[in-house]
């Protein structure tokens, strides 16, 4: 998820104070949360007063990954809206969010993956009717609107490039599910729409883009092109997202680091550290291009190591990793999941599955199985829930993202088994 | 040679088991430093390996007085001939020293000041590492000719930690190296390689370990001979731009792991019948 547009630093702080102004009112209209919300703060407290972290120390499976994944399921399915989109989030304080295009977006290859493995129709059906309301949004140009649905009136809607793309990524997949044209046709609007919006230096800034400034976690942008270019004869979206994998990669540094994810007002959450990895990782193997997915893989490693040494990754760091902060982002933990499970898929380097089931072990202790709606089954935006990252919400994005990455898990742990990993002939 | 031994507890069996072997070559180790018992740091790492049972049944034996006739044996079987004495079996580097005669100082903390300024009056001139902090720079100066440490993988291979499990899975020959320690972790200079031979003979991922711990101490022994004897050098480590550094396994790695150590073994003589 990105935020909303704002173009100064003003515009930034007051939309932080009218949205603490709505939270801090929300249990006003909803006292029934008032419960919850202190469960929820004095069971975290614990958590951190009592958790272990010798050098032996990572989170034993307390409940299968199969019940967790069912969970999350649950909970995405429970947060798809009457109008067919994805709500944000579950706020503690306000309850469930608006929906949200550009989530609604990239989850529908999470249900879509799900309801392959588990053949759940509700999983299939949930997708169809987030694509139809996702068809209805499109802009005449071939864009789709930023921000929540709702709190924007439809005749200020301003075109995202970013969030055009991750919804991109959702209209290929049902398109390569369902072949209906019209999908097709939305998808080829939008990836039009994004390749005329690229700069002659690969990147996307202007208007369009967060803070018009050019973003480095913009490769899922290129991620939906390479995408939607594996599924078409033209190569012009293949080659703008090698444009932008180009320019992305011109961003990583010698010690692993990633310049370029440019928040203006926001630190450098993991979750966006963690876009530019998957972004690059999977146009990477969709492009066959082995020296970027070398690139990412000196990076990941340098986060496993962190990781593996200090038992937890902060939600977010300075420049070159300096300074994490004392919270936890865990979206942006389960997408570092995701990204050394298909590491491990690409080089075969079990140290890669290694921490992945541990990173997802200790995922799932943050993923309540039983509980009062909107909270069963979902992801808190950071740990401890008062963490910077999303305080007091349960984050649709990050219910996908560790979705996909116990579904990666699910598939790569029965492949092992069956000794049937192989690296793709362009992994090196 | 002065020969000082770094211990995780005045009650690990691997220290008191390696200062026996060191006496065993005629030296005497010229002391002992063990991390006090009720260090949090070593209480915590212990609960994360072994699980709250097994500390409580372990820190039962250890700590309460024997009874009567009982002799407790030592927690890893393949140890015991190394710590068994004429009446009984060593329960702590206390007993070991007052049998061999050498002192002991319990710390908090290898790498404080107050040890290192203790293990300077022993003036060693071989450290032996069986267990306790990451050690810094300083204390790893202190000895003439370096800090020993028994790494349970082949280096440089398998660095890290859940070396024999790695090595199972990585397809490397399970084995042990003596190195010498420096400010890598198992990046330091080797003495020697040695490839276990009896892995076909371990029923179990502790079993392996605690074989190996055991098979470790032994040949610590005969490398030490060969120092005193000047027949040995050390060769610093090749391939150190590889990062071959290994994690905790998860216990899923771990189960596939045991898994290929039965698959090592040799399938059961079949009887015949007639």
């Amino acid at each position: 998820m990105t935020f909303r547009s704002a173009n100064s630093d003003n515009d930034v702080k007051t939309a932080q104070l009218a949205k603490v102004l709505g939270e801090a009112t929300g249990l006003l209209r909803g006292p029934q949360r008032i419960g919850p919300l202190l469960l929820k703060l004095v069971s975290d407290k614990l958590r951190v007063a009592f958790e272990p972290r010798h050098l032996y120390a990572y989170s034993k499976t307390t409940q299968p990954s199969e019940q967790t994944l069912n969970a999350l399921l649950r909970w995405i399915l429970r947060a798809q809206r009457t109008d067919g989109g994805i709500a944000a989030y579950y706020s503690l304080l306000t309850g469930y969010s608006e929906s949200y295009p550009e989530v609604t977006g990239y989850i529908v290859p999470t249900l879509f993956d799900f309801a392959s493995m588990t053949n759940a129709g509700a999983a299939v059906a949930a997708a169809e009717r987030a694509i139809q309301w996702l068809l209805s949004l499109q802009m005449s140009s071939g864009a789709f609107p930023g921000g929540l649905h709702g709190r924007i009136n439809t005749t200020q809607a301003q075109p995202s490039i970013f969030n055009t793309g991750q919804i991109l990524q959702g209209l290929v997949r049902a398109y390569a599910e369902t072949s209906r044209p019209e999908i097709l046709q939305s998808a080829l609007a939008a990836g039009d729409w994004l390749v005329a919006m690229q700069q002659p230096d690969g990147s996307w800034s202007g208007p369009a883009a967060y803070q018009s400034a050019p973003h480095t976690y913009y490769s899922m942008v290129a991620w939906a092109l390479a995408e939607l270019s594996a599924h078409v004869v033209e190569n012009k979206y293949g080659l703008a997202a090698e444009k932008n994998l180009d320019w992305a990669l011109s961003h990583f540094t010698p010690t692993g680091w990633i310049e370029g994810i440019n928040l203006r007002g926001h630190p450098n959450y993991l979750h966006f550290i963690a876009y530019i990895l998957q972004g690059v990782l999977e146009c990477a193997i969709l492009r066959r291009r082995s020296d970027a997915i070398e690139k990412v893989a000196k990076s990941a490693w340098v986060w496993l190591r962190k990781f593996e040494t200090n038992k937890h990754l902060s939600g977010a760091y300075e420049s070159n990793f300096k300074h994490g902060a004392h919270f936890t982002c865990l979206t942006g933990n389960a997408q570092m999941s995701c990204v050394w499970l298909r590491l491990f898929e690409m080089t075969g380097d079990l140290r890669y599955l290694n921490a992945a089931l541990k990173m997802n072990e200790m995922l799932k202790q943050s993923v309540a199985i039983r509980g009062p709606q909107g909270i069963s089954g979902g992801l808190p935006g950071s740990f401890p829930v008062w963490g910077r990252y999303q305080p007091l919400r349960y984050i649709s994005w990050g219910c996908k993202f560790f979705a996909d990455a116990l579904l990666l898990e699910r598939r790569l742990t029965r492949s092992f088994e069956a000794s049937e990993v192989r690296a793709l002939p362009c992994a090196s | 040679m002065r020969i000082v031994i770094l211990g995780s507890s005045l009650y690990s069996e691997t220290a008191c088991a390696m200062a026996v072997r060191i006496a065993a070559l005629g030296q005497a180790p010229a002391g002992a430093l063990a991390l006090s018992t009720l260090n949090r740091a070593t209480l915590l790492r212990k609960l994360g390996q072994l699980g709250a049972r097994e500390v409580a049944r372990y820190a039962r034996e250890k700590l309460l007085p024997q009874s009567g006739n009982s002799r407790s044996s030592a927690s890893n079987p393949y140890l015991e001939p190394l710590l068994q004495h004429e009446t009984g079996t060593y329960r702590s580097l206390r007993e070991v020293a007052a049998a061999y005669g050498f002192p002991v100082a319990v710390c908090d903390d290898q790498n404080s000041l107050d040890s290192i300024a203790r293990l300077k009056e022993w003036a060693p001139d071989l450290i032996i590492f069986t267990g306790g902090n990451i050690l810094r720079p300083q204390l790893l100066t202190v000895p003439r000719l370096g800090v020993l440490n028994v790494h349970l993988g082949l280096l440089p291979e398998i660095r890290g930690m859940s070396s024999p499990e790695w090595s199972l899975l990585q397809g490397v020959p399970v084995g042990i190296t003596i190195h010498y320690m420096d400010a890598g972790i198992d990046t330091g200079p080797i003495l020697r390689r040695y490839e276990f031979p009896d892995v076909s003979r371990c029923k179990s991922l502790a079993g392996l370990r605690n074989r190996l711990i055991a098979f470790g101490i032994e040949k610590t022994g005969d490398v030490v001979a060969a120092l005193i004897r000047g027949t040995i050098f050390a060769t610093p480590q090749t391939d150190l731009e590889k990062d071959n550094q290994f994690f905790v396994m998860h216990e899923w790695l771990r189960a596939r792991a045991a898994a290929r150590l039965t698959e090592n073994r040799p399938a059961p003589a079949v009887p015949v019948h007639g």
